[in-house]
């Protein structure tokens, strides 16, 4: 259960975790204070109980695939965020809506991940026999999920100013495309788009069971075995970041 | 922008967005005490089957397959609807992610 259980709250944490420090590592860079932070949490905490709590209902709403249409919304509208900071970084005039988008993608990541969080810790209380492993094994889980954060977040800092946000930009590109993978995902398993064959198998190259396959998961929304919407939409929403992300940088220069 | 993204995505998420109009077989699964009931089922090839997870412990689980790609959360004393298919024929493994140790299936695809 221990083991299990690290593992479980590992997956969940470290996707937020990874959005959450590169967003806090670029506001540094553009010397935002770091305010918007504990606001964007206190909301996604909030958020993630009170959808945990409603989570028979979502389940059963819109004929059963109610969950899969709240989380596609959480993953898309974290990719609009994203699209909306890039955009606003170029001029200190667009300073409030910057900030604004940081602290809603953070909320949004923070409900995805911590509703599930909830939901998972939250069956063993009842069971007083497992909730004192599950908790350990979820405390351990979380602790190695926010160093990696941690990790990446002085990654970013300790290099340049034009370095650091290149490469943090960069990793922002990576979890924007993971978002859209995600969202294309979960609307084929509601069956609200078409659901093809794989387009490839790399389950043997690099198997999503696999820590490299997880941590891939968390940062580029790895999928062994994708269909063609799923390749198409992840490559269309790359290119649109791009373009952002080059225009922005552009900007900056003049 | 706006327009350009209306003008050429548009098309493009209507022909993506196809809601099925045919009948789907269903397959109803039961979870009971961390376990799978039936823990094997067996569909056609190519055909796209709904799952029906009924959850009838008191804690959730969360039906995973790496093989099928899908994850999703089915609160305990509830229900959750997965699509799966149109799949080639072979054997694809599902497990309770919550309760891994005994909660495991597989569909078998013929």
């Amino acid at each position: 259960m221990l083991v299990n259980s690290v593992i479980i709250i590992l997956r969940e944490v470290l996707e937020a975790a990874l959005i959450i420090s590169v967003l806090l590592a670029i506001s540094q860079q553009l010397k935002v204070s770091r305010q918007w932070l504990f606001f964007a949490l206190f909301i996604g905490l909030t958020g993630a109980s009170v959808y945990a709590a409603h989570i028979e209902f979502v389940s059963m709403a819109m004929e059963g695939v109610g969950q899969e249409v709240v989380n596609a919304s959480l993953h898309l509208l974290i990719y609009g965020f994203i699209v909306i900071l890039v955009f606003s970084m170029k001029d200190r005039a667009y300073y409030r809506c910057m900030v604004l988008a940081m602290a809603s993608c953070v909320a949004m990541a923070t409900i995805r991940e911590g509703s599930e969080i909830v939901i998972y810790v939250g069956g063993f209380i009842s069971s007083p026999e497992l909730f004192v492993s599950v908790s350990i094994g979820s405390i351990i889980g979380a602790g190695i999920g926010i160093s990696i954060g941690v990790f990446f977040y002085y990654l970013i800092t300790s290099m340049s100013l034009n370095h650091g946000l290149r490469f943090g930009l960069l990793l922002l590109i990576l979890i924007a495309g993971g978002m859209i993978l995600q969202a294309t995902q979960l609307l084929i398993q509601a069956d609200l788009i078409i659901s093809q064959p794989p387009l490839w198998d790399s389950s043997s190259l690099i198997s999503e069971r696999s820590l490299i396959g997880q941590l891939l998961y968390a940062l580029i929304g790895y999928e062994s075995t994708p269909s063609l919407i799923q390749v198409f939409c992840y490559i269309a929403s790359l290119f649109l970041m791009i373009f952002m992300i080059i225009k922005t940088l552009r900007y900056i220069k003049k | 922008m706006t327009k350009y993204v209306i003008r050429y995505y548009m098309p493009i998420l209507l022909l993506v967005f196809s809601f099925s109009v045919f009948a789907v077989p269903i397959i109803e699964i039961e979870i009971r005490d961390h376990l799978f009931y039936p823990a094997e089922i067996e569909i056609p090839a190519d055909t796209k089957v709904k799952l029906v997870i009924i959850n009838n412990d008191r804690v959730a689980e969360e039906f995973e397959s790496y093989e099928l790609n899908r994850e999703k959360v089915i609160p305990g004393g509830s229900k959750g609807i997965i699509f799966i298919g149109p799949l080639p024929a072979g054997e694809y493994p599902f497990f309770g992610e919550f309760f891994p140790k005994t909660a495991q299936g597989k569909v078998i695809v013929k």
